[in-house]
């Protein structure tokens, strides 16, 4: 890699303050930080009921410098929508609206409205940030939350017990302008995700793989290693798909074994050698189908 | 039966188990999300279902689909998830669907927040779903009766073929108290009108589509002839020293119980105040207080609301007597020394020189 100077790297600004509210070692408000450096003040974000409800903090007192809506659970791409549309009928074609939804609030519940908003294409960034469960509440299971994780809807002796959903593959599947991975481990990359989905117009779709400490059980200070790891091993792969059909990995990996990480976190705790067998193949497996999906590009 | 300190929330959950029930779906919400970690739990290992979905109008679906097989089947929420599942809710009981439904309720409007609240009165008491319904809503006051209204909510639901709400709050889902535990339910009456995919049950329908005006009509009166006979026989209530009282304080859930206290310390200075606390939200315990109106010479309702119950309390009183109102709101509380000021405000003027 050519050696890049940070301060030419990232923006300078800061739109997100420390004394945010968020868990210590939490992935949520790194990932807000870097993404509304690269957006700039002209953005008004958009937040159903997530862990961001909470960390933005009570009004007046606000960690971001940019307008925020709260919005019902389910509700985060129709609100954008509307938001969208009333910039474009008084000419302001400039500001970004940003939908920022966790992972329940994407892969489930808000899934309809997602849809609904990427098939008119509506002129937004919609990004997820996936901790992999319903931190907010308590730590329940979400259809992100990885097979095999422990949860308090998912106990021990349950335990998740289907894949994490493709959520990359949906939004790709909707023949939107931009859908992408990144990692809050991986900041060159995710700003500029987010530099090429602030340069198009249309739905573009930012999943932001965001540690959880408390959630996934392991200490404050690993939270970058983490995400390192899930990129390196390829449970979370780094790339992009334009307009749904041009896959392409935005990061060179290695191949690690999952065991380490998976070993790393209490929420794994449970499984057996068998498990960590059947972790690796279905990892094993989804690279392949990725890299099916990269060569036979266009 | 050994006593066991234990979670509003959680009895609720092992009150519903012990009624018989083994399928739980829902959604993760504050201040309710107990109910489905225990269901978690628990279920599974009874060889039972539980499924988190993907949303509270999944949830609130998947009930109709579990109930119209015969099972004794529930969801829990919290408010603006309870609103989600009003459509649900109507589909129900427009094909006479048993279920029991929780909400433990927090503040609102809209996102509000997750305190304690009853801004839910009205959403559930009075319909919020579409069409001409009631539900047979239930309101504990502690962790006990977490427990024994959710095997009540069961029986009552199978009996007439209804849903029923169990109506609590965030204080009473997470506050610990001791709770005996009942014995369990051995026997469930067979529900010959479920759909089972058995011969059986193949001539059987559950439907709430009825498109001539006059088949809706027959149904819903069919409906409410059922609703007079719940009102005959199932109002529930308690009384505080009402015998002589010249105010009577009327509170459900956890605010009967600030409103006990502050009863024995108004009784001390000699005041003469008794408490009604509905267990029945709906059917609703009118009749009682309207002869109660005849005893007493005043009412005073206090709610965590800007005042909803108190429309029923007025409408049973009818005129007769000033029913005056204390509410707090939004997650706040009032203090036992707020109740007290408010007795003494309310208190009839012909009481005193009595």
């Amino acid at each position: 890699m050519s050696q890049v100077m940070i301060k030419e790297l990232v923006p300078r600004r800061e739109l997100v303050d420390p004394g945010h509210l968020a868990c210590p070692g939490c992935g949520a408000p790194l990932a807000m930080r870097l993404v509304l450096k690269e957006l700039g003040e002209k953005t008004i974000v958009v937040l159903p009921a997530c862990c961001w409800s909470i960390i933005a903090g009570p009004y007046p007192q606000s960690s971001l410098h940019v307008p925020l809506y709260h919005t019902a659970f389910e509700t985060a791409a129709a609100v954008a929508s509307g938001i969208r549309a009333a910039l474009d009928v008084r000419g302001d074609t400039d500001t970004t609206v940003m939908a920022w939804a966790g992972d329940g609030g994407t892969f489930d519940i808000g899934l309809q409205a997602l849809s609904g908003a990427a098939e008119r294409n509506e002129d937004f960034l919609y990004v997820c940030y996936d901790n992999e469960a319903y931190m907010n509440t308590g730590i329940q299971r979400s259809s992100a939350t990885p097979w095999g994780a422990w949860t308090t809807t998912t106990p021990r002796s349950q335990p998740q017990g289907t894949k994490k959903k493709d959520i990359l593959s949906i939004m790709a599947a909707h023949r939107i302008p931009y859908a992408a991975t990144a990692c809050v481990s991986y900041p060159a990359d995710l700003l500029e995700k987010v530099r090429k989905a602030k340069s198009i117009r249309g739905t573009r779709f930012l999943h932001i793989l965001s540690p959880c400490p408390p959630g996934w059980k392991f200490s404050d200070e690993q939270s970058i290693e983490m995400g390192r790891k899930a990129v390196q091993n390829r449970i979370f792969p780094l790339m992009e798909v334009e307009d749904g059909i041009r896959w392409r990995f935005t990061m060179e990996t290695d191949g690690d074994r999952v065991e380490p990480y998976i070993k790393a976190q209490g929420r794994f705790r449970h499984l057996t050698d068998e498990d960590m067998v059947r972790i690796q193949d279905e990892v094993n497996a989804r690279w392949e189908y990725l890299e099916r999906m990269v060569a036979s590009s266009p | 039966m050994a006593v066991e300190l234990v979670k509003g929330n959680d009895a609720l959950l092992r009150g519903a188990v012990l009624a018989g029930c083994r399928t739980f779906y829902g959604y993760p919400i504050t201040p309710s999300s107990e109910i489905a970690e225990s269901a978690a739990a628990l279920l599974p290992q009874l060889g039972g279902t539980f499924v988190q979905s993907e949303c509270e109008v999944g949830a609130i679906q998947m009930v109709y689909g579990a109930a119209s097989a015969g099972e004794r089947v529930m969801t829990a929420s919290s408010s603006p998830g309870i609103s989600l599942k009003l459509e649900g809710v109507s589909y129900l009981v427009g094909s006479e669907l048993p279920a029991v439904i929780i909400d433990i309720m927090r503040g609102g409007p809209g996102l509000g927040n997750i305190a304690p609240a009853q801004g839910d009165y009205f959403q559930v008491v009075k319909g919020g779903g579409h069409g001409d319904y009631r539900l047979i809503v239930l309101a504990p006051n502690s962790p006990q009766e977490m427990c024994d209204l959710a095997m009540l909510a069961f029986e009552l639901a199978d009996r007439y073929r209804n849903p029923v709400v169990v109506l609590s709050d965030g204080f009473t889902g997470q506050m610990m108290e001791a709770v005996e535990f009942p014995v369990p339910v051995t026997s469930i009456p067979p529900k010959d009108w479920a759909v089972r995919a058995t011969p059986e049950t193949s001539g059987n329908l559950i439907n709430s589509i009825r498109l001539m005006p006059e088949d809706l009509e027959e149904h819903v009166t069919a409906l409410f002839e059922k609703y007079a006979s719940i009102e005959a026989a199932e109002v529930r209530y308690e009384e505080v020293q009402t015998a002589d009282a010249e105010l009577v304080v009327v509170g459900y859930g956890i605010v009967s119980r600030l409103l006990r206290a502050a009863l024995a310390r108004v009784r001390d200075q000699g005041l003469r105040v008794g408490m009604l606390r509905p267990i029945t939200l709906w059917p609703y315990p009118s009749q009682r207080l309207a002869e109660l109106a005849e005893t007493a010479s005043g009412f005073l309702v206090a709610e965590l609301s800007t005042g909803q119950m108190v429309e029923d309390v007025r409408l049973a009183v009818n005129g007769r007597r000033p029913v005056a109102f204390h509410g707090r709101y939004g997650g706040a509380v009032p203090s036992v020394d707020e109740l007290v000021k408010a007795i003494e405000a309310a208190y009839p003027a012909e009481g005193r020189s009595a």
